[in-house]
């Protein structure tokens, strides 16, 4: 009884109070507006000019009339004998040459009656690469239907927005949850100490395990609402920020979704024993914001250092957060790491027992509730 | 006459921080604000507890609702030890103190409501009571008020009837008074002898000698956190309550500075 009353004292606070609900879900909206916007912008924007090296193979007129128009674009054009097909891949995979062009042997020589082939090899990831391909594509196609046209790419145009947003969206994911969970407890825990309201409360019978409980449960649940809000911000507009189809969303298994949901459900309570904790401790809001702040930039920090390095090790399960963003990053890239979600699930929810713990301890000081 | 509240040696001491020490202008790093305080008081009486400021009343009142522990001693309400069972001490109290605040998002009415279900008191218990007291404070009237719009007297109202919600057998108020208007102040010293008469125990604490002798069954002086004197009003004011004070805050403190 009384502990259900203090998870519904702390549900009536948020839900009855316009500017909390707006405070909470606006960063979800705003994100998804800005980013849509940099999106558009970014994709409207002006054609860049490129200096295109590309391996040839063959001959053909073609390749002068590509030659023509590449450079009345002001693009530079620059022809490489191609005699290692493997090489020349690797070149182009890796940025170093723009594309593969292989005309068959006499390519200009068919009548008609037999048909030739023109190869074109080229990596959707690159953007020169992309255009050249765009480029030569729509000047062979004037020549109708005298030859084959056989267009390879080495990577497929979602990759390299897959591949940021696989590392960026853990951490971004962790900056909302951090956010959503510093708006709502912070005011709750650090607010109330310092209104006073909280020492009304420890003057009732309730236990003070059942009132840090009473915290925690519900500011968990209404900063899951706010972390999901940021998250649909973010998960709707980078496909369109990184100019990738939303269909992507839709190459992932029911698992992969539940195995990040399990991740975020366990990683919330967490952080938001953690910031009820730095509130217990400090005098004021103000000071509670200050602590929080300096805890937000090193999770911040770490997390986007581990976005950024790969094969991390198998030892960041065991540190708090680190092991949401590094597990997450798993199951976007694909993967299925069972383990790795239940151990640091596992890790994170016997750490939030520990802060409750520590919250119950804090609550029971007179140090920390009436310290000046 | 059934003790319902028996204090025994209770000590506290504080550590002064360097701003305190700075303050106060003091090299002491410790301070004893209640040192081997006893007392008992008894069911259907109001006992006050008399001092200027710092005597260590608001210590004392705060050990008693178990919100701090003494260093040393205990004390029994209702035969329940503010060191061993400080649940059951709560359950059994009403505390209203200037400290203690109100949510002021909230309304009269949800708190009322809150703190019931925090003592575990029945829905329909509560509801009656609610009612009862709604209507004796007249706080039917803006019962739907956020208390952050709540003026002053009307808010110490609310405080009043949220701290004895769970109808407590003891009422601990630490300057019930203090900086009410004088129609409120006579609305709670009223009260406050309603509650005498429904055989409930109060323990108050105050520097206003009107107030003890217009309401307290006995009195205990606190001067440096000791009990200085102790006894009925006649047994300690000797027909002059004020006189008494400074005759005795002067032959243990020496010059009234």
């Amino acid at each position: 009884m009384k502990f259900m009353a203090l998870i519904k004292k702390e549900f009536h606070r948020f839900f009855h109070d316009p500017r909390l609900i707006v405070t909470m879900l606006l960063p979800g909206i705003i994100i998804f507006l800005i980013y849509t916007v940099m999106g558009n912008v970014i994709g409207g924007s002006e054609v860049e000019t490129y200096t295109f090296k590309v391996y040839l193979s063959g001959q053909s007129a073609v390749t002068q009339v590509i030659e023509t128009a590449a450079e009345s674009a002001g693009h530079t054009l620059e022809w490489l004998p191609l005699e290692d097909e493997e090489e020349a891949r690797a070149a182009v995979k890796s940025g170093e040459a723009t594309a593969i062009l292989a005309f068959s042997e006499n390519f200009d020589g068919f009548d008609g009656a037999e048909r030739g082939e023109v190869k074109l090899i080229y990596d959707a990831m690159e953007q020169a690469s992309s255009f050249f391909y765009a480029l030569s594509a729509s000047i062979l196609e004037q020549y109708g239907m005298r030859f084959a046209i056989v267009s390879e790419s080495l990577s497929t145009d979602d990759a390299i927005g897959v591949e940021v947003m696989t590392q960026i969206l853990p951490f971004l994911l962790v900056c909302f949850i951090f956010s959503a969970c510093m708006s709502v407890t912070l005011e709750s825990v650090a607010g109330e100490k310092e209104r006073g309201t909280l020492a009304t409360i420890l003057v009732t019978s309730a236990k003070r395990s059942h009132i840090a409980l009473g915290k925690l449960v519900p500011l968990s649940c209404i900063s899951m609402l706010g972390a999901l809000s940021s998250f649909l911000g973010v998960a709707l507009s980078m496909p369109k920020l990184m100019g990738v189809s939303l269909g992507f969303l839709g190459g992932y298994s029911v698992w992969s979704y539940i195995l990040l949901l399990v991740l975020i459900l366990s990683t919330v309570p967490l952080v938001v024993g953690a910031i009820a904790s730095v509130s217990a401790l400090s005098r004021s809001v103000k000071e509670a914001t200050a602590y929080t702040s300096v805890l937000m930039i090193f999770t911040m920090v770490i997390s986007l250092v581990a976005a950024f390095i790969p094969a991390i090790g198998d030892w960041v399960v065991f540190i708090p957060v680190l092991n949401a963003v590094v597990v997450m990053q798993g199951v976007l890239a694909g993967g299925l790491p069972v383990w790795q979600s239940l151990v640091g699930v596992g890790l994170n929810l016997a750490y939030t027992a520990l802060l409750v713990f520590a919250m119950t301890k804090m609550l029971s000081s007179e140090k920390i509730i009436f310290g000046k | 006459m059934e003790e319902i509240v028996r204090a025994e040696g209770l000590k506290k001491t504080f550590t002064l921080s360097k701003k305190q020490q700075r303050i106060e202008r003091t090299g002491e790093t410790r301070r004893v604000a209640v040192n081997g305080l006893s007392f008992s008081a008894y069911r259907g009486e109001i006992y006050g507890l008399l001092g200027p400021n710092g005597a260590g009343k608001t210590t004392t009142l705060r050990m008693l609702s178990t919100l701090i522990k003494p260093d040393e001693g205990d004390a029994f309400l209702c035969g329940h030890s503010i060191v061993k069972e400080p649940e059951k001490v709560r359950d059994v109290i009403g505390f209203l103190t200037s400290e203690l605040k109100l949510e002021g998002f909230f309304t009269p009415d949800y708190l009322f409501d809150f703190f019931g279900a925090m003592h575990g008191v029945e829905k329909q218990v509560l509801a009656e009571r609610k009612k009862q007291l709604f209507t004796r404070f007249g706080i039917d009237k803006f019962a739907e008020v956020q208390v952050k719009n709540l003026s002053t007297g009307m808010l110490q109202k609310v405080s009043l009837v949220i701290s004895i919600v769970h109808d407590p057998a003891v009422v601990i108020f630490d300057e019930p008074t203090n900086g009410l208007d004088v129609l409120t102040a006579k609305v709670v010293t009223d009260f406050l002898s309603e509650l005498k008469a429904m055989g409930k125990s109060i323990l108050l604490s105050t520097h206003i000698f009107s107030l003890v002798e217009k309401l307290c069954d006995r009195v205990g002086v606190i001067i440096d956190g000791k009990l200085a004197a102790e006894g009925t009003l006649e047994e300690v004011g000797k027909g002059d309550l004020e006189t008494a004070f400074f005759d005795l805050y002067h032959a243990i403190k020496g010059e009234i500075v």
